[in-house]
């Protein structure tokens, strides 16, 4: 039999629940200035104990993880080997889209500034996908920022104090963004042979640029006061893109290329459409999906290991064009529904330990 | 002076100041430890362990406490956890009541069942306030081996909580 204090306990406790989750949805900033104060209380203590604690998690890590972490990284040695050349040719191409989309004023990720933070913690729940950076405000992170890795998308800034912020990773199946995917790549494409020259005249402090613009070949010379030893690829480019006038690009040398590399062109007949959609987390131990793509003749078939980048936009979350990861799976629904599609992301969320915040804050989370 | 040895000795006094240092242990060493990839909930362990060692009552303000702690490092809607833990608190109290003189086995249980169903329940509230995704099949496992840690570790646990909440085995504070 319950007594009327009990009911009344049970009645003030579940108001009490109701009140604090009121002012939670309501975000009227007590709650997180609540959160910040006892954030101060709570730092000293946490960072004993983490001390404390410190050599009885090495134990546990060493016991259970070493045999998986040699493997690991035995794996990486591979892997990491594999892509260096990779890379470096990668990153001439960024550079080569980044000059494209400057010299038609398109906005691009360099043009956003960045903060590098260090995950410090991750959350002690079985239900969220949160992790703790050790950067806040006082470095210009705000709610919202987009958080990346050297690999991709990694999640979003849900909370910031001043020397912390946390961290929604994609997973989360609170997370959602807007993306872009490409069908599959056609098969049409050219191999092109880029023929590689290095020049260096670095004695008196002068160095000799060679620039080959096709048609013509000129050559210019500038005066440094730095010694430099510039490598200059001569590109053989065709295009019928109207209004495009092919110009001069430096790339940096390819690992190993003393004579000529093979670099594969796409057609610019063959430019391949991409559709928008909806990326959603799943959860724990489930891919993000992406909904809301209708196939369609322009966009043709949709088929696993394209590319998957935001969207971008004014009302999106993140900045157009960061790599997101790649299709894994395509699910056929029937009726209007549209494919679903399952995306490995880039980033391995598994084992994050620096990040990159940019700082670009969407239109839709500067609060009003 | 006396006042102040008052508040200090206070059950609520000793409840907030193990609820923050298990708290830390929790964002720390539990943190890391996650047998089957999950996160042992010893917020939730010291909830259910209020009601064992002083009632049900006293157990479902414990453990709203100890919920209310444990939001203020989540990101989950604020005053859930403080709810279920709130709720975990006074199941315990109320099965451990079932037995008239409740053995040690009977208190393991008691703590092991209520720390379950505050892991199945979580998700559910959530969904009631809008955080879609969580209830899914994955929570089963979960709230298994959740229940089964919480188990394990009872008994000190209880002694812990006894500690803070009961100033005499025959006065019980917080109570009616």
């Amino acid at each position: 039999m319950y007594s009327f204090t009990r009911r009344r306990l049970i009645v003030v406790l579940l108001l009490t629940s109701v009140l604090l989750l009121t002012l939670d949805g309501s975000k009227s900033g007590l709650v997180g200035g609540v959160k910040d104060a006892f954030g101060v209380v709570f730092r000293p203590v946490e960072r004993f104990a983490n001390v404390v604690s410190r050599p009885l998690s090495n134990v546990w890590r060493g016991v259970l993880d070493y045999s998986d972490m040699r493997k690991e990284n035995l794996a990486l040695k591979d892997l990491l080997v594999k892509q260096e050349g990779a890379a470096i040719a990668a990153t001439a191409s960024v550079r080569e889209a980044q000059e494209l989309l400057a010299l038609n004023g398109l906005p691009t990720l360099a043009g956003i500034d960045s903060v590098t933070a260090q995950v410090v913690g991750q959350s002690p729940s079985n239900f969220t996908q949160t992790f703790e950076l050790n950067r806040g405000k006082s470095s210009g992170i705000r709610v919202g920022m987009t958080v990346t890795n050297g690999a991709g998308l990694v999640g979003k800034i849900t909370g910031v104090t001043l020397e912390r912020s946390v961290v929604m990773l994609a997973t989360d199946p609170e997370y959602a963004m807007s993306v872009k995917v490409g069908a599959c790549t056609r098969p049409n494409t050219t191999t092109t042979a880029v023929p590689q020259t290095t020049t260096t005249l670095v004695s008196d402090g002068s160095t000799s640029l060679a620039t080959n613009v096709l048609p013509t070949t000129t050559t210019t010379s500038t005066t440094s006061t730095t010694s430099t030893t510039t490598t200059v690829l001569q590109r053989a480019t065709t295009t019928t893109i109207k209004g495009f006038t092919p110009f001069a690009t430096t790339l940096p040398p390819v690992p190993g290329g003393g004579g000529v590399t093979q670099i594969t062109v796409p057609e610019t007949g063959v430019l391949l459409p991409r559709e928008t959609g909806a990326m959603e987390g799943q959860g724990i131990d489930r891919l993000p999906v992406i909904r809301f793509i209708q196939t369609s003749t322009r966009l043709g078939e949709l088929c696993e290991g394209v590319p998957v980048v935001t969207a971008g936009g004014s009302q999106s979350l993140a900045p157009a064009d960061l790599v997101v990861g790649t299709v894994s799976r395509v699910v056929t629904r029937t009726g209007t529904s549209g494919p679903l599609l399952e995306v490995e992301l880039a980033a391995n969320l598994q084992s994050l330990n620096f990040v990159r915040v940019l700082l670009y804050q969407p239109a839709t989370e500067i609060p009003q | 002076m006396k006042r102040f040895f008052a508040i200090i000795e206070s059950p609520f006094t000793r409840a907030v100041l193990i609820g923050i240092i298990v708290l830390s242990f929790q964002t720390t060493l539990f943190n890391t430890l996650r047998p089957f990839s999950v996160v042992m909930q010893v917020m939730l362990l010291c909830s259910a362990a209020s009601g064992v060692a002083a009632g049900s009552e006293s157990g479902a303000i414990a453990g709203f406490m100890f919920g209310f702690m444990y939001d203020m490092v989540l990101t989950s809607p604020f005053g859930l956890s403080a709810l279920v833990f709130g709720f975990a608190g006074y199941m315990a109290g109320g099965v451990n009541t079932f037995a008239y003189s409740p053995r040690w086995w009977f208190k393991m249980l008691s703590i092991g069942i209520s720390s379950a169903a505050a892991v199945l329940i979580y998700p559910a509230a959530s969904l009631v306030v809008g955080v879609d995704g969580l209830l899914q099949t994955r929570v089963i496992g979960v709230a298994f081996t959740v229940g089964l840690f919480n188990a394990a570790f009872a008994l000190p646990a209880v002694f812990l909580m006894r500690w803070a909440l009961v100033k005499s085995k025959k006065q019980m504070l917080w109570a009616e």
